[in-house]
């Protein structure tokens, strides 16, 4: 079956996410650490009431080096170097939550995936979900419904 | 009727956290702290507070956040005792009618309680302590 999904890169890499329910995107912002908190999460932060778990999607998937335990996710470089990155708000199970990304790329129609592939290197596999094709380009289609079970 | 919820604010390594005015007892400065090397390292010391010795957390060891210890010291009552808290500074006291909303969910471990909620103070988030979860 056909769906909309929301295309995003991050680390050079392009991801996808189904298109259900509401969905923001914003400019990246500097969220409210939380001390103790998982090391992929970069913070929280308040959006029309709501207050979101942001978390560092590309830690997430192993896509970068993890800090400490027990320390809030921060980009090597500092926030200077977050400038042009977005937050995408979502909501998985009930549950909202923001992610980090790079930029966000463009909607396109895929068919869902049926199987996730075994392995990509140099990626965490649990929230894969498949992967399709997009003018040549390969896009990692990922699912949410474990990353509240991702510690 | 006053339906306003009442919380100090105060600051740790630049980050600001409430603790509700309910548990509050003294606002003061930490001085005459005795050592006790029978406490754990999230402990500063003992105090004697009108006549009785209480144990004076340091947060910043609690919250595993840098720094030297707080020169504020904050004297609530929780479920554990009277505990003197050592805080950055306390900067101001916040009235409000809203509820604290809840710590989202996925953002730490649930057996952490730590924290009671988080609390709007104009364009920020305040992370509420929970005075009666500080301690092991």
């Amino acid at each position: 079956m056909m769906h909309n999904y929301l295309l995003f890169r991050i680390a050079e890499r392009y991801l996808g996410v189904k298109l259900q329910g509401a969905i923001e995107i914003l400019p990246w912002r500097r969220s409210r650490p939380v001390p103790l908190s998982y090391s992929y999460i970069e913070g929280i932060m308040e959006y029309r009431g709501t207050v979101y778990p942001v978390f560092h999607l590309a830690q997430v998937l192993g896509l970068t080096r993890t800090g400490p335990i027990g320390f809030t996710a921060h980009a090597p470089g500092g926030d200077a170097l977050r400038k042009g990155q977005s937050i995408i708000l979502l909501e998985e199970s009930g549950k909202p939550f923001g992610i980090t990304v790079d930029s966000v790329v463009k909607m396109a129609r895929f068919e869902d995936p049926k199987d996730p592939p075994a392995e990509i290197k140099g990626f965490d596999m649990k929230l894969v979900k498949g992967i399709q094709f997009d003018d040549d380009q390969e896009i990692t289609l990922l699912n949410f419904e474990r990353l509240f079970y991702a510690g | 009727m006053d339906d306003k919820i009442r919380f100090l604010i105060v600051s740790l390594e630049g980050e600001s956290f409430a603790l509700p005015i309910t548990s509050l007892l003294e606002i003061t400065v930490a001085r005459n702290i005795q050592k006790d090397q029978k406490l754990s390292e999230i402990f500063e010391g003992k105090l004697d507070y009108r006549g009785k010795m209480i144990p004076v957390v340091n947060l910043k060891k609690v919250l595993k956040l840098p720094g030297n210890p707080g020169g504020g010291l904050i004297v609530v009552k929780s479920s554990k005792g009277v505990l003197g808290l050592l805080v950055d500074t306390a900067s101001e006291l916040l009235e409000t009618t809203q509820k604290p909303f809840r710590m989202p969910l996925g953002v730490l471990n649930p057996s952490l309680h730590y924290y009671a909620g988080v609390l709007r103070n104009r364009e920020d988030l305040v992370v509420l302590l929970n005075e009666d979860g500080l301690l092991p």
